[in-house]
């Protein structure tokens, strides 16, 4: 009986001899039109690139499986329990602003020898992939991009309220005069200047927050332990978009993906959303038919306060802490390798690129607006290296910020209760 | 058969030994672990420091925390009394030997089997303000679109609706297994004194539907307390904590803030809140009754 039950079940189990290594990544899920494609120049977006890659890579290396986890963005309380139980993955896609977190725990395998049987080094990285992600000397993930907020602008609707010249948009250079524009644009075109996504995505307010802090060289984090945001500035900056948002010069309850429609469906002006966007939004600026056809630009967050500036950051991929055998290390080796080697297929999806070859590229040069951004990688810039729990701050400034914005609060309890929440945070720190 | 008095002591253990163990493995040790994590300053990663009571002082002295213990009473009163009365008068309606009944009652207890997940997914469809269900009709009358899922003033009563449309199915169930119980001799004296449906229904189905009754607003009462999944994924807690409950408060300390100990400590609190809670109702049903 025993036997012929083992028999039974001998039949249920399918022998698999490759070597298999767990990907977890956020970027969306996308399996319905890429789930089998290994075409990787024709597609689209950051998920349809990278599984197109992932798929071709599995293609290439038979003796490979890559198995995959896609994780709610950003993903990391998930990643946390993972660790807290003993069983993460063995790659991670990560923010370099966040690699810190972990790699101070100990979580982290540094990646140094893993990337040199790649033929990878650090030289290889630009200054910002570099500085995100080597720490304490060595290098604990292996960069992806640069990603940064921009301006995605509807320029056809720019046209009809008088704010373009010679073909460029015109952008505000005060807060005052962004108003204005604002204003004028809403009694021009009936629609809202501005398009936000204002629900439910932290990012949203706390990139604008940091880049004009950035701008005027705020010291943020003093230290490791201490947040400084409620602030003058801080407090002119909330205020702005307060106004913004009390005038009716934003659309107001939109999630992101809300908001990324209202953009392509010609629903505002400008929406202020990260690198990302730009392949989705060229494609429907070069659709015969679509209300951005021939109508869309992109432009780096204009100087309202100080200096030009913008708070980037970068995606990475990560491998956390376990014991893994040599195929598998190998495995992941030659993964890294086959997706450095792809670099310039994810910048299409408009991130700036990790490694230096990809830059001088001339594919890369031609890319669309590549041009336009390239400021960005000069006043890009990030918080100290020094300040952890980026992903939890932004989630706390999120909140009372967006309690400031839509009047819940007013803006000065906000931000003191906003300094008080991270500051508690980070003095919990162990 | 059952055998001699110590044999059947013995076979009551063997077959409740083995629950036992398992229960107190998987639910008894890991409250008392939390006691003790709850005491000291923890991360996610195993590392620790001992505090005392400090992570108690610090939730009593947390307006996010009050936000939060408000946000879950708001809703378990919301989702509570309306669960109840719209589950009882389902099942009223529906007790009866008819296909139509039986199709019905298949169709209302459908919802609960759905994962949190769907659930979350059909009640976006239906809430958003962009291209919602809602937004779509008041569309056709040019009317504005209603953010319900944004706005401080609807984001609970609209995780209110979505729970309780998820949760029509058990209590409904146990509901028409109560009035299944009732001997139809006591409706027939009932229509032999010519009583009037609603008396019928006040002096008869109503005090034989008292346990029953009990049990539901126990169980919802308890399992309400802990709603998450909902509030997670339909509005993360916002706009600004507004429809923050105390489990979803207690999951960003520790997972996305890697403050270990003062979750637990809130969830040792919640613990008792529900622990109080319901031995308070127990207690009030035990009253009546000897009060009778």
């Amino acid at each position: 009986m025993i036997m012929l039950a083992a028999l039974l079940l001998s039949g249920c189990l399918q022998t698999d001899d490759r070597t298999t290594i767990v990907v977890q990544r956020f970027f969306g899920e996308c399996g319905a039109v890429y789930g089998t494609s290994t075409d990787v120049a024709t597609a689209e977006s950051e998920c349809g690139i990278l599984m197109t890659m992932i798929n071709a890579f599995e293609a290439a290396n038979p003796d490979v499986r890559v198995k995959i986890n896609v994780v709610a963005w950003p993903g990391y309380p998930q990643l946390s329990a993972q660790f807290a139980a003993g069983d993460p993955p063995d790659l991670v896609t990560m923010h370099q602003s966040v690699i810190s977190d972990y790699q101070a725990r100990g979580l982290l395998d540094p990646m140094d020898g893993l990337l040199a049987q790649a033929g990878i080094t650090a030289e290889d990285f630009t200054a910002a992939g570099r500085a995100g992600v080597i720490k304490d000397g060595q290098i604990y993930a292996m960069p992806w991009d640069t990603v940064g907020g921009l301006f995605h602008i509807n320029t056809a609707l720019m046209a009809e309220a008088g704010l373009m010249r010679e073909g460029r948009p015109i952008l505000p250079e005060s807060p005052e005069q962004l108003l204005d524009h604002a204003r004028h644009f809403r009694a021009a075109t009936g629609k809202p200047y501005l398009i936000q996504a204002q629900v439910n995505d932290p990012a949203t307010h706390v990139r604008n927050l940091y880049t004009y802090l950035l701008a005027q060289d705020a010291q943020i984090f003093p230290d490791a332990r201490t947040i400084r945001i409620n602030t003058p500035r801080a407090r002119e900056i909330v205020k702005l978009l307060r106004t913004i948002h009390a005038d009716g010069l934003t659309t107001r309850s939109q999630d992101f993906s809300a908001a990324t429609q209202a953009f392509t469906n010609g629903e505002g002006g400008i929406f202020p959303v990260g690198t990302w966007m730009i392949g989705p939004y060229e494609e429907e600026a070069r659709t015969p038919g679509r209300p951005l056809y021939n109508s869309y630009a992109v432009m780096p967050y204009p100087s309202l306060y100080g200096r030009p500036a913008a708070f980037v950051d970068g995606h990475a991929w990560i491998m956390p802490k376990r014991k893994r055998s040599d195929p598998e290390l190998r495995a992941i080796s030659r993964f890294l390798g086959f997706l450095a080697e792809r670099n310039y297929d994810w910048t299409r999806t408009g991130h700036l690129p990790a490694f230096k070859s990809v830059l001088d590229l001339p594919q890369f040069e031609a890319l669309p607006h590549r041009g336009d951004i390239a400021a960005m990688a000069a006043t890009g810039g990030q918080l100290p290296a020094y300040v952890q729990r980026q992903s939890a701050i932004q989630g706390l400034l999120a909140e009372e910020i967006e309690a400031a914005v839509t009047g819940l609060k007013p803006v000065d309890t906000a931000l003191e209760d906003a300094e008080r929440r991270v500051n508690e945070l980070l003095s919990q720190m162990l | 058969m059952i055998g001699p008095r110590s044999g059947s002591t013995w076979q009551g253990y063997a077959f409740v030994g083995p629950f036992v163990a398992l229960y107190c493995f998987l639910l008894i040790y890991p409250l008392f672990m939390g006691i003790e994590i709850s005491f000291n300053r923890a991360d996610l990663f195993g590392n620790r420091e001992f505090v005392g009571l400090e992570n108690y002082r610090r939730l009593f002295a947390d307006p996010i925390f009050h936000q939060a213990v408000a946000t879950t009473f708001k809703l378990t009163l919301l989702i509570v009394p309306t669960l109840t009365v719209i589950t009882l008068l389902l099942a009223l309606a529906l007790n009866r030997a008819t296909r139509t009944a039986g199709v019905l009652r298949g169709v209302f207890f459908s919802s609960s089997v759905l994962s949190v997940t769907i659930l979350t997914l059909i009640w976006r469809f239906v809430l958003t303000p962009d291209a919602g269900l809602i937004a779509k009709l008041l569309g056709v009358f040019g009317w504005e679109p209603i953010p319900f899922l944004s706005d401080p003033d609807l984001t609970v009563p609209a995780l209110a609706i979505a729970t309780v449309w998820w949760s029509l199915g058990l209590p409904m169930m146990l509901f028409l297994a109560g009035l299944q119980q009732i001997p139809g001799d006591i409706y027939e004296a009932a229509a032999l004194d010519r009583a009037s449906r609603w008396t019928t229904f006040w002096k008869v189905t109503l005090p034989s539907l008292r346990g029953v009754l009990i049990l539901v607003i126990m169980l919802q009462t308890a399992a309400q307390l802990q709603i998450f999944g909902q509030a997670q994924l339909l509005t993360s807690g916002g706009p600004s904590g507004r429809s923050r409950p105390i489990v979803l408060y207690i999951y960003e300390l520790a997972f996305g803030r890697w403050e270990l100990g003062y979750a637990i400590a809130a969830a040792e609190v919640l613990f008792l809140l529900v622990l109080v809670i319901t031995a308070l109702q127990y207690w009030a049903v035990s009253r009546t009754k000897a009060d009778r």
